[in-house]
């Protein structure tokens, strides 16, 4: 859609043509750009994955002849006033104060809106929003970035609102406040991640002393369910997503199927069980810094050893490593010390990688003159080893099939009177019954 | 706060700006005789759609001229690449473009 804008911004008309899923998508692109007008033309054509270089021609022409009509109409028929002379939307208008009724009512009545993600949340009242705000000293007004197609104004206070919703601590709001900021950055791709049909995930890696002052989880099942701080920072992230960057699953979400990791997906480093200095060290950060790293995988992987040692250990991932983007290649902290002691570094264990995997065959170029498409196989700088999880096995998340994307890490910023907010909620963490 | 298990909520819906509006491009009144751009997003099909639509178009339209431009990235906006100068003087030599997303 912005590469039509492009064209149509040279004074020359354009039209998309694009599968039926884009369309609505599509729609809210062109409003963003500022050009709702765009024509578009869709087709039935399957998804990409159903059509390739074996396709019969006459299966392509069956699905493309009927669109002629259209796609020629939409360079040659006049303009619309409208079209011509978009009216100028107004401002939307909306209450701080936006609704006042029981738990059931509050979650109806933002479930209605758009505003949920399918499970209850928490209200956010004016007394639940000032104590969230505790977790930093930014202004609520402050603006921390704009987001998303709809360029929402991620304010304090609306970062804070929608924590509140998702369990959030206020201890949590630091590491909010990093992730909109990462999300603003466009060397995630952020936007174009949403706009995919391929469901990517935002991966939020936690290093540095803030994730023991918050508990956030770096251990056994860091990833499943359990912890508020795993939990409800992934899920407020979400409704971030949605509720400042208006990026709504199923309109300018195209995700196929979806992904459950996209109710929230959060893992610290294991920095104290390493033998390795940690990933925010190796981003230039200092020990003592707490940050925040994101990237979108969409494939995930759990593999185990094939056999003892180190290439016992590295083979299996090799073997389940996709030809190329960003990997995240999660190793517990007894694996970690085998590949330590047998002289890998972090950097060796990427270096191995990148020199054993296969590259797609579907991806091979068939000729030197071929452009390439992507770079066949993992390369270092975008492969991350972390050490997490455990006791067994080894997690792979990867995807990130984009170029021009690159793990974005941001510092975390910490109140003054950070040490008085993390004593208030130290306390908070399970206690489970003996059985 | 809860008073009698009511809640009075704030929005967690962001405000923003409004988008300056602008118009899209006139229209051509005919193919005839015109040169079409034909941009290829890097997906599978898209090529496959090109090539038809092409072929297609020239069998509607005998003087009708076409140039392609393959985007060798996935979902990228080419101008915000190191292709922009040849996006730009592709759009500059075409009289309108069809844009394939082949997804």
């Amino acid at each position: 859609m912005y590469n039509t804008i492009a064209v149509e911004e040279m004074g020359k008309p354009a039209v998309a043509v694009t599968n039926q899923t884009y369309l609505v998508e599509g729609g809210s692109a062109a409003s963003g750009k500022g050009m709702p007008g765009v024509r578009l033309v869709w087709d039935s054509i399957h998804s990409e994955e159903w059509v390739d270089e074996r396709d019969s021609p006459e299966r392509i022409e069956a699905g493309v002849a009927p669109l002629l009509d259209d796609i020629i109409a939409a360079l040659t028929r006049p303009l619309t006033a409208e079209e011509k002379s978009p009216k100028k939307k107004e401002a939307e208008k909306t209450s701080r104060l936006i609704f006042q009724g029981d738990l059931e009512e509050v979650n109806h009545f933002f479930y209605r809106r758009g505003w949920a993600d399918g499970l209850p949340v928490i209200p956010p009242t004016e007394e639940a929003v000032a104590e969230m705000l505790t977790g930093t000293d930014l202004p609520a007004d402050h603006i921390v970035a704009k987001l998303g197609p709809r360029k929402g104004k991620a304010t304090v206070e609306k970062i804070a609102i929608n924590a509140v919703m998702a369990g959030a601590l206020p201890t949590h709001l630091p590491v909010l406040i990093a992730g909109v900021q990462a999300l603003a950055e466009r060397a995630t791709r952020f936007d174009n991640y949403q706009d995919s049909q391929g469901s990517w995930v935002p991966f939020w890696i936690i290093n540095g002393p803030v994730r023991n002052d918050i508990h956030v989880n770096c251990g056994v099942g860091a990833l499943s369910p359990g912890d508020i701080a795993n939990a409800a920072i992934g899920r407020a992230m979400g409704l971030i997503i949605k509720n400042i960057g208006g990026i709504r699953k199923g309109i300018e979400d195209a995700g196929s199927f979806g992904n459950p990791g996209k109710y929230t997906m959060v893992l610290g480093e294991n920095e104290e069980e390493s033998p390795w200095e940690p990933f925010h060290v190796e981003r230039g950060f200092k020990k003592e810094d707490s940050t925040l790293t994101v990237m979108f995988p969409n494939v995930f992987n759990w593999t185990i050893p094939w056999g003892t040692g180190a290439e016992g250990i590295l083979n299996p991932i090799v073997n389940s490593v996709r030809g190329f983007g960003l990997f995240i290649i999660v190793v517990p902290p007894g694996t970690a010390k085998i590949l330590s002691q047998e002289g890998f570094t972090k950097n060796k264990v990427k270096e191995y990688i990148a020199e054993h995997a296969a590259s797609p065959p579907r991806f091979r170029q068939q000729s030197s003159e071929e452009p390439v498409r992507m770079p066949p196989k993992p390369n270092t700088d975008h492969t991350m080893v972390l050490v997490a999880g455990g006791p067994g096995g080894v997690y792979i998340a990867s995807g990130a099939w984009l170029q021009w994307q690159e793990y974005v890490t941001k510092k975390l910023e910490l109140p003054k009177a950070w040490d008085k907010v993390v004593a208030k909620y130290k306390n908070l963490a399970p206690v489970y019954a003996k059985y | 706060m809860s008073k009698n298990n009511q809640y009075e909520v704030l929005s967690p819906w962001a405000e923003a700006d409004t988008v300056p509006l602008k118009g899209i491009s006139p229209r051509l009144t005919s193919l005839e005789g015109k040169k079409i751009g034909l941009f290829q997003n890097f997906k599978q099909a898209s090529k496959q759609m090109t090539a038809t639509i092409e072929k297609k178009l020239k069998e509607r339209y005998p003087g009708l001229k076409t140039s392609v431009f393959d985007s060798t990235d996935q979902n990228v906006t080419v101008i915000e690449t190191d292709k922009k100068a040849e996006f730009e003087e592709w759009a500059r030599g075409i009289d309108a473009a069809i844009l394939l997303v082949g997804n």
